[in-house]
Order: C-alpha cells, then structure tokens, then sequence
C-alpha cells in the first residue's frame, strides 16, 4: 500500500482503551459498556464470560487496576468497572455457559496444578476437544484461592463452567517427573511455592520454558489470583499453537497502548453511588456505564465532517481509497471511494485535530488528482465550478496597474467570490486603497482554487501562471488579499508573491467608521482557509469590536475553524452532505454570524442564518439577511465589477452586456434553478440551439416547445413557449450527466 | 412534465412514442425506452425521468 503505509502506521483509532491493557484479561471494556449501556447484560455477561473464565470469582476478588488507569479518576472518579460486572451478574437471565458441540482432538494434553490457573487452562483447551488430564497433589480444587473465598462460592462457579466440559481429574497424585506424563504438552501450574520441575522460563514465547511443551505460568511464575486465572486462559492459546504448530514462540499479550484521548472528552459526570451501598441497581448500572468514556482516538470522527458522516477512520478511508485508484479488476470496476474521495472538504482540520497529525485530505486530494488523471472522477462533479473559474478570469477578469501610475506597490486581489456576491464589496474595497495607497493596481480573476480542489493540476497551474505573469508585469507588488483561501492557496503555490489582508489594512487605518452597531450579538464565523492566519482572526475581531459588535465565541473556531461547505467543491458530487455541513454550521451558534469569505456568508445567508461580511460591517453595508445572488447573477455581478471599477477608476465605458435573448424566468425556478446549479445563460443557450435548428418537442395542448443541448459533462433541457413578439418565456430547466447517443438500431 | 401530454416533433410533425435510446456515461452504454421521433429519432426526457431513473443510475455507475 504505497499511498497509505504512513497513515497505517501512526493511526491509532484501533489501539486498546487504556482499561484494557490494565486488565490481567484484556477485557474488551469498550464492547462490554457499549452492552450495558443499552441495557443488554445477557451480552455484556457473554463478554465479561468469554473473557474472564470464571466471573464469579474474578467479580468477586478483582482488585481492578483499571481503575488507576481510567481517564475519570480525576473527573469524578474512576468508572466502578467491578460494580458493573457484578450487576452484569446479578441482571443476566442465564449465568450458564454455552455448550457446543466440539469435535475431540488429537492431543493429550496434561496439567499439573488444579488451582485456578490450572483449571482456567483446562476450562479452554478441554472446551476446544482436547483430551485434558489435571493432576493435584491435594484433595481439592482452587488451590489458595480457598484462603480467599468461601467454598460455596469457589466450588459453585469452578463447576457451573466446566458443566459442558469434560475432563480428568486426579487429586492426591503427586507429579515427580514430567517424563512420566504420556501427553503432547503440559502446563505446569503447581502454585506459589511449587514446582518448576528444574525449568526455567523462555523469553522467546508466552508461558514457555526452556523445553518444548512444557508451559509454566500462574502464582509459579509470581502472578496474583487474577494474573493467575488470566495466565491459565492465556497460556492455553499458547499450548494450542504449540500442538498445530509446534512452535512455542506465542506472542505475549499486549501491554501498553499508544492511545492518546482528546482532553476535551473528559468532562466531569460524578460516580453513580449504590443506593443499598453495595450493588448496581439495572439503571444504576446503565448509569454508570454511561459514564465510561469508552476511551478511543476518535477525534477526527467527531471534528472532521466527511469521517463522521461517513462513520470511517483515516485507515478505513485509506483502505478504500487504495482500491479505488488501484482497483484489482481490468475494467476498473471496484472505485468504491469515487464519492468520499470528491466529497472531501479540503479544510484541513483532520491534520489539525488528530494528536498523530495524519493528514487525511491530503490523501484524498492527492488520490483525486490520481483519479483525474486516469479519467475515472466523474467529470459532472466539478465541470459546473470549473467553468465558474474560466469564467471569472475571462469575462470577469481584469488586470490594471493604479489609476495613477504604472508603479504597483500593492495590488488589490479580491479573489473571484468578493465581487460575484456583491461587486459593491470590491469597488468600496478599492476606494478605500486608493485613497491611502494610490500606487494600488487591481487584479479581478480566480485564485485557481477550484481546479485544485477538483484535483486537476494542469488547469490550476494554467490558472497560477497567469496570476504570476500579471503579477510580474506590475512590478511584483504585495497582493492584498480579501479572501483567505487566494491568500491559502498563492502561498502554497506562488510564495513568492508577498500578501497582506484587506483588513489589516483597514485596522491600521483605524477603520471602523463608528459603533453604529452598538450592543449587537455576533459571533465570528472563521472560514476553515483562516486556520493558520490568527493575526487576521484577531484583526476581524477587532474591526467587528470596533463596530460595536459585542462577541460570542462558536464552539470552533481559530484553529479549528470549520467549513462553510464551499470547500472541495462537493454541492454536486454529494448534495445531501453540503446541506448537512451548512445544516451543522449555521446551528453551532446562536446569534448572527460575521464572517470574511463571501462563500460563507451567501451560504449561510441562503439556508436563512443571518451572516455578514465583515465588510458589511466596515463600510455598514446591507443587512444580514441580503438574499445572496444566483448563479447566474453572480457570473452577472462579475461582468458588472469590470465595467464599474473601468468606469469610476480608468474612466473607460466598457461594453454592457450583451443581451442575447429575452428570457423571461419566474422567481420560483430561478430558486431552483440556483439550487441545481444551472446557468440561465446554459438555458438560453439551449433554446437557442432549439431554435436554430427546429429540433425540439412541441406539445399542441400547451403551446410550448421543450428541448435540450449538451454543455461539457451535463445536457441541459429547456421547457419554454415563445411569446407573439419574440419573447421567451421559460417554464422549466434541468439537467442529467448522461448524454443521449441517439436511436438504438 | 409530460404526464399523458402528447409531444410532436417539431420539425418531422410526427406524434413522439417509447423508442428504444442509446444512452452513455462514465464509458458504460446502455438503452432505456424513451419518448422518441419515429422519423427523425429526436427524444424528449421529462424531468420526473431524468431527477428519478436516469440519476440513479447516474449514482449506481459513479459509486460502482
């Protein structure tokens, strides 16, 4: 796995809780919470059975070390794992163990030892059909386990598990030498003073000594009555590798954990209390478990939009990742990660929030770029943006050195969305510079983002070289930036072009006009481009201040700014997540957002948060509820930037906007329109393609015509009917991908 | 859109009926019956058909 091999390595979403590595048994505590939390303790008894052997001896004597490990322990206290076992106990309807129908092995195998790691040994092997025979040098079971427990209770649990299992037991025979067992291997379990029979242990495999069949563990090898129990169960997986085998290098159970738990998911909850003192009531218990932090890395599953809606962990995504662009069939069959990968925000807060910083969207754009290249990424999912940067940098595009000279010490690059949203933005904006910089240029076209987010290099850096041969034919002057992803996205490609923000610029001018929006409640939205840019995060703050604004922090921002939805471009290859995006980031906080990307606001804006650009707010703009445009009045706005900025600051007419049809459209399917991304001007396209050519429907009852044409990845209809004078009046639009071949032969 | 409408082409004057149609996207091919000239071939999809059957089988073919 070339691309995924770093990410395997550090990702530690699968590593054990730290309850778990505590545990002599290894307790799968999340799973076993997980179960009682939903009140299921026939399961949870299952898994504690499965795990411990005997739990009604493990329940009972536990000195739970887990407790000195668990996250709670200064928050409220540790979570009261052994209370839980025991309700685990006490609620499950069958404490009986399962009977399977095992079929016998070949191996004898004998035990020296019936003290409870003997007889933890022999419960496992004798239950996978193995012929077991357990020798005791006394005349009874339990070994010092009857110092510590009453025999009802030791002698009740130690046969209610062996109920379904059959073995030999031989009391008062005492084994001198291990030569006179006739078996396949022995585990020597013969208690805290008792025999090794001359061997010593084997560092190179769990449980072994030094010669082969021969395992020793329990209180002989210095374990205490868990370790004891735990070593019994353990040691049996070892014997058992040594009979298929023959190799007695069993791998010693885990021990540590590289998990590292998110400081913030330990909030303080206090320990349940037994109301009689002594046991868990069933909600007791529920309660407690409740508590548990189920401790895991899960942080990017909770910070990350696309991980969480999808419910997969970076090794999982690499995983799918790896077999959608290297899919193992010819016909390519198998891109199983096509949509997760082109539905990746590229915000960069899973590198930001994982403590192993795993850097997941740079996987996912890098694998987008791969799936570009071979032609496999849907082109539909991109086409419409692509064809928004084209458009910003031809029809809307402008490059002029300052109205009153040639020398450039600044140039004003207000990115492709300032001006589309309201050209009012850019055109006061530039005022503004002018009237303390007079040596500004203006640079009106688009950052390249876009192709970098639909993962095609060749059209970015198409994009990126233009920019730069704009920027050196001005003199090589500071861009000031009003967007932050331009300004993220030129300093990762062309640093060599030095940048400043428009705000701070304003702020050192001290330009926040007045307190007109005095005892107003906001709070900063920062767009995710503005992660690393905290001094442009304080300066927003200051202006908005200055305005009178009084803030309210959102539950992420600064560092963990998050996306809008805008990010990666992902509104068509996957509708239903963008609208979860917004849905989550317009409720994250209550009052009225300022924020400093317009794709921000006009989303925000759209889906009814009230937001305002922070240029609203400095030259007191429209209110927070301005409808945004449609996609076709932004590529409109675009157009009417250039002429006014060449109107009011060169003083040249440019040429209006051609009027090619008189499409009349109502308000109600511009809405949706808008909403699925279809330019009026595509439709009139379409109609005019209908009309030329006469290949259209025409429905007699209605009077209308109705017809389609194919633009780039998409064929558009159009449903119109055509007025006495000429006019046309549209009366639906939509779009599919595929494309119509013609008749089947 | 269409319902039980009845669409003529325009350009042939004949009525339009379900006619076998050739359809392609992300390099796999396939034909569906659609409204269709019987002279000329010109098909009408109304839009009940292209936001239903034809997008899902747009999303079958991009998550294949």
């Amino acid at each position: 796995m070339k691309q995924t091999s770093g990410l395997e390595a550090d990702c530690r979403q699968s590593e054990p809780a730290f309850c778990t590595v505590a545990c002599p048994f290894h307790l799968d505590v999340r799973d076993f919470v997980s179960k009682l939390r939903r009140g299921g303790f026939n399961a949870a008894y299952r898994t504690y059975l499965n795990a411990v052997g005997f739990p009604g001896i493990v329940s009972a004597l536990c000195p739970e070390p887990c407790r000195e490990v668990c996250p709670r322990q200064n928050s409220g206290g540790a979570v009261a794992l052994r209370l839980l076992e025991r309700a685990a106990l006490e609620y499950a309807s069958n404490l009986e163990p399962n009977c399977y129908n095992v079929p016998r092995k070949p191996w004898r195998v004998a035990i020296v030892g019936a003290g409870i790691s003997g007889l933890a040994c022999a419960l496992r092997l004798a239950g996978k059909g193995c012929d077991v025979t357990v020798f005791e040098r006394t005349a009874h079971l339990g070994g010092h386990l009857n110092d510590l427990l009453p025999p009802e209770v030791l002698l009740s649990e130690i046969s209610r598990q062996f109920m379904h299992v059959k073995y030999e037991l031989r009391l008062r025979e005492t084994i001198e030498r291990l030569d006179d067992l006739a078996c396949d291997a022995v585990y020597v379990a013969t208690g805290a003073r008792g025999s090794r029979f001359g061997l010593a242990a084997d560092p190179g495999g769990a449980f072994a000594s030094e010669r082969a069949g021969v395992f020793l563990g329990g209180s002989l090898m210095g374990a205490d009555s868990m370790g004891a129990i735990a070593d019994g169960l353990q040691a049996s997986a070892a014997i058992e590798r040594y009979l298929k085998v023959a190799g007695m290098n069993q791998p010693a159970a885990v021990d540590r954990t590289r998990l590292r738990l998110d400081g913030t998911r330990v909030d303080p909850v206090q320990p349940v209390r037994p109301e009689n003192g002594r046991t868990f009531t069933r909600d007791e218990a529920v309660a407690e478990a409740g508590r548990c932090l189920k401790c895991a890395c899960d942080v990017c599953v909770r910070s990350c939009d696309l991980m969480g809606y999808f419910k997969k962990y970076p090794r999982r995504i690499a995983e799918e990742v790896e077999i959608t662009i290297h899919p193992g069939t010819l016909d390519g069959n198998g891109t199983v990660a096509t949509r997760l990968i082109s539905t990746c925000l590229q915000c960069g807060l899973c590198r930001e929030t994982c403590p192993q910083g795993i850097d997941t969207g740079a996987l996912l754009l890098q694998s987008h770029r791969i799936m570009r290249k071979k032609g496999a990424m849907p082109w539909a999912f991109h086409d419409f943006f692509l064809r928004d940067m084209e458009s910003a940098s031809s029809e809307g595009g402008l490059c002029r050195p300052p109205p009153a000279g040639e020398r450039s010490r600044y140039v004003f690059f207000p990115g492709c969305q300032l001006g589309a949203s309201d050209p009012r933005y850019v055109t006061a904006s530039y005022r503004f510079l002018l009237d303390h910089w007079p040596d500004t240029a203006l640079l009106l076209s688009c950052c390249g983002a876009p192709a970098e987010w639909a993962g095609d290099e060749e059209i970015r850096d198409r994009a990126l070289e233009k920019l730069r041969r704009d920027w050196l034919a001005l003199g090589r002057p500071v861009a000031v930036f009003a967007c932050p992803t331009c300004r993220k996205t030129l300093g990762r490609h062309l640093p060599e072009v030095e940048g400043i923000f428009l705000y701070e610029l304003m702020r050192g001018q001290g330009l926040t006009p007045d307190r007109r929006f005095s005892g107003e409640i906001a709070s900063v939205f920062d767009p995710c481009a503005s992660r690393g840019e905290p001094d442009l995060q304080r300066t927003i703050r200051e202006l908005a201040e200055g305005a009178g604004f009084e803030l309210r922090p959102l539950p992420q921002e600064g560092r963990f700014a998050r996306c809008c939805s805008w990010g990666g471009q992902v509104a068509v290859a996957h509708p239903p997540f963008a609208r979860h995006v917004v849905k989550a980031r317009i409720t994250a906080g209550d009052a009225p957002y300022i924020t400093y990307c317009a794709n921000c606001r006009d989303i925000f804006a759209a889906a009814g948060k009230p937001a305002r650009h922070i240029l609203d707010v400095v030259f007191g703009g429209p209110e927070a509820d301005r409808v945004p445009p449609t996609v076709t009045e932004r590529r409109r706005n675009r157009a009417l930037l250039k002429r006014q900025v060449l109107a009011e600051f060169w003083r040249e007419e440019g040429k209006a906007e051609e009027v090619r049809m008189n499409l009349i459209v109502a308000a109600e399917l511009r809405k949706k329109m808008d909403a699925e991304l279809i330019l009026e001007t595509d439709i009139a396209a379409v109609i005019e393609h209908c009309e030329a050519s006469g290949r259209k429907a025409f429905d007699p009852a209605s009077g209308s015509f109705s017809g389609y044409r194919q633009i780039g990845p998409m064929t558009y209809w159009a449903e119109y009917r055509v007025g006495p004078d000429g006019g046309i009046t549209l009366l639906n639009a939509y779009g599919h991908r595929m494309s119509i071949e013609g008749r089947s032969p | 859109m269409t319902g039980n409408r009845v669409w003529l082409c325009h350009r042939c004057q004949r009525e339009m009926v379900p006619q076998k149609t050739d359809f392609g996207y992300l390099g796999h091919s396939f034909y569906a019956d659609i409204l269709a000239c019987p002279e000329c071939g010109l098909v009408l999809i109304p839009e009940e058909l292209a936001k239903g059957r034809i997008a899902e089988v747009e999303m079958q073919l991009e998550d294949k």
